[in-house]
């Protein structure tokens, strides 16, 4: 062969995937980047790796990145805000039974702060309710919040 | 070899590379994407960065989970009392659950402006105009109890409708100002006629004190008349004579004024003048 891979080929190869990255922003070609930069640390040690192999090598630690990263990094990612995410920001949230449900008509429920713009939301209960229990939001359906009681 | 296993490698990285491509979903702030697998709902996913199979699942739908507001577009409603208006308002919704909303209807953006349509009219026709026109708040309250449960399925909620105009037609706007206007009129007449019913009653009781008033003077009057007549009655007694005098002198006088007088030179003395004098005097001597 002429042209020999050498390892700060992979090493530059890597780097520019990362810089690629920034413009696609689409979090897959870091991987690779990596995986290149993997890939030229065992050229630095073994320099005979053949081709096939180095390319197997770099989609294999490609692949190990990307499952590392779903596996131990995104959950400490945590969400820092519940803006623009109704459901996440209502259910678990704790009010107190202001209006008893009677036959056909549904009870209230108040939220010391309001929820969707509202602090007082009719809702159901599946087990009965007195006044002035304090009931979380489970789920809601369409304007009625569905509450356990605590 | 060495090229066959070139060419496998090569194909590997490419299918790494794709695979890693198609997989890696990043879901921004605001909006959820739902996952269907082959064909099938699979789940909905939150913001922020996840993993999907490739090739089995697929993005079907994205869905924004930030307020929507939508324009109601105006529309002609009657009242109960038969009167044209025209109301149009703005929807704010939110989306819960984004598999319900894309799964449940088939455009809910449409679905909602035409039950919050159908909706105003119906809560309009059962008012009077006079309630539409003031009562917004209850409208309100009203449409969003109505639409509510009709919502529920497709995993919106509505979180407030606002009334935007609530006009009466060019016609009811003309004749409510009339009515407007004569009822200003009616008050300005009745005030006028109030005005005038004072006068004329202020008028009458100036009239009466003053016919009291006159009366009083002419009893006045006549009393002092009867306390002259009186005096003068006490001083003659039965001397008649000085009196008999004073007349006559008098009627002298009234003679003469009356020769000189320019307008009249027709002059008539009586005969007797003691006898006139009598006459004039009554009984009073005899």
């Amino acid at each position: 062969m002429e042209f020999e891979l050498q390892y700060w080929h992979w090493l530059v190869f890597g780097m520019v995937l990362i810089i690629a990255e920034m413009f696609l922003a689409s979090f897959t070609l870091f991987w690779f980047g990596l995986g290149a930069l993997v890939v030229a640390g065992l050229m630095g040690v073994f320099p005979a790796l053949p081709l096939p192999w180095q390319l197997v090598l770099w989609a294999l630690s490609s692949i190990v990145f990307t499952l590392l990263w779903f596996r131990y990094l995104k959950p400490l990612m945590a969400d820092k805000s519940k803006a623009g995410n109704a459901s996440e920001a209502i259910k678990g949230e704790v009010g107190q039974v202001i209006v008893l449900p009677v036959d056909d008509k549904r009870g209230v429920v108040r939220f010391t702060t309001p929820l969707l713009g509202d602090d007082e939301w009719p809702f159901i209960c599946r087990n009965t309710v007195a006044l002035g229990d304090r009931v979380y939001v489970t789920d809601i359906s369409g304007n009625t919040l569905i509450v356990e009681k605590r | 070899m060495l090229f066959n296993g070139m060419s496998i490698a090569v194909v590997f990285v490419l299918l790494v590379l794709i695979t890693i491509f198609m997989g890696v979903k990043i879901v921004p702030q605001g909006s959820k994407y739902v996952i269907q697998r082959l064909g099938k709902f699979s789940r909905t996913l939150g913001p922020g960065l996840h993993f999907v199979i490739p090739y089995v699942d697929m993005v079907a739908y994205k869905v924004t989970t930030k307020d929507i507001v939508l324009d109601i577009p105006s529309q002609e409603v009657i009242t109960r009392d038969n009167a044209v208006i025209i109301a149009n308002a703005v929807a704010y919704i939110n989306i819960v659950s984004p598999e319900k909303a894309v799964y449940g209807v088939e455009n809910y953006a449409f679905a909602i402006q035409n039950l919050v349509q159908t909706s105003l009219r119906s809560i309009i026709g059962e008012m009077d105009l006079d309630d539409a026109l003031s009562n917004r708040d209850a409208i309100k309250a009203k449409l969003k109890g109505a639409i509510s449960d009709d919502i529920a399925d497709w995993g919106i909620t509505l979180k407030t409708v606002e009334i935007q105009d609530i006009n009466p037609s060019p016609t009811m706007q003309k004749a409510m100002e009339e009515q407007a206007a004569a009822e200003r009129g009616r008050r300005a007449t009745v005030t006028r006629a109030d005005g005038e019913k004072a006068a004329a009653i202020l008028q009458a009781e100036g009239r009466l004190e003053a016919s009291r008033r006159d009366a009083e003077a002419q009893v006045v009057l006549a009393t002092a008349s009867q306390a002259a007549i009186e005096k003068v009655s006490e001083a003659v007694k039965n001397n008649e004579l000085p009196v008999m005098y004073l007349l006559g002198e008098r009627y002298v006088d009234a003679m003469k004024d009356m020769s000189t007088s320019p307008n009249s030179k027709l002059v008539i003395l009586p005969g007797d003048i003691p006898a006139a004098i009598r006459a004039l005097m009554g009984g009073v001597m005899k």
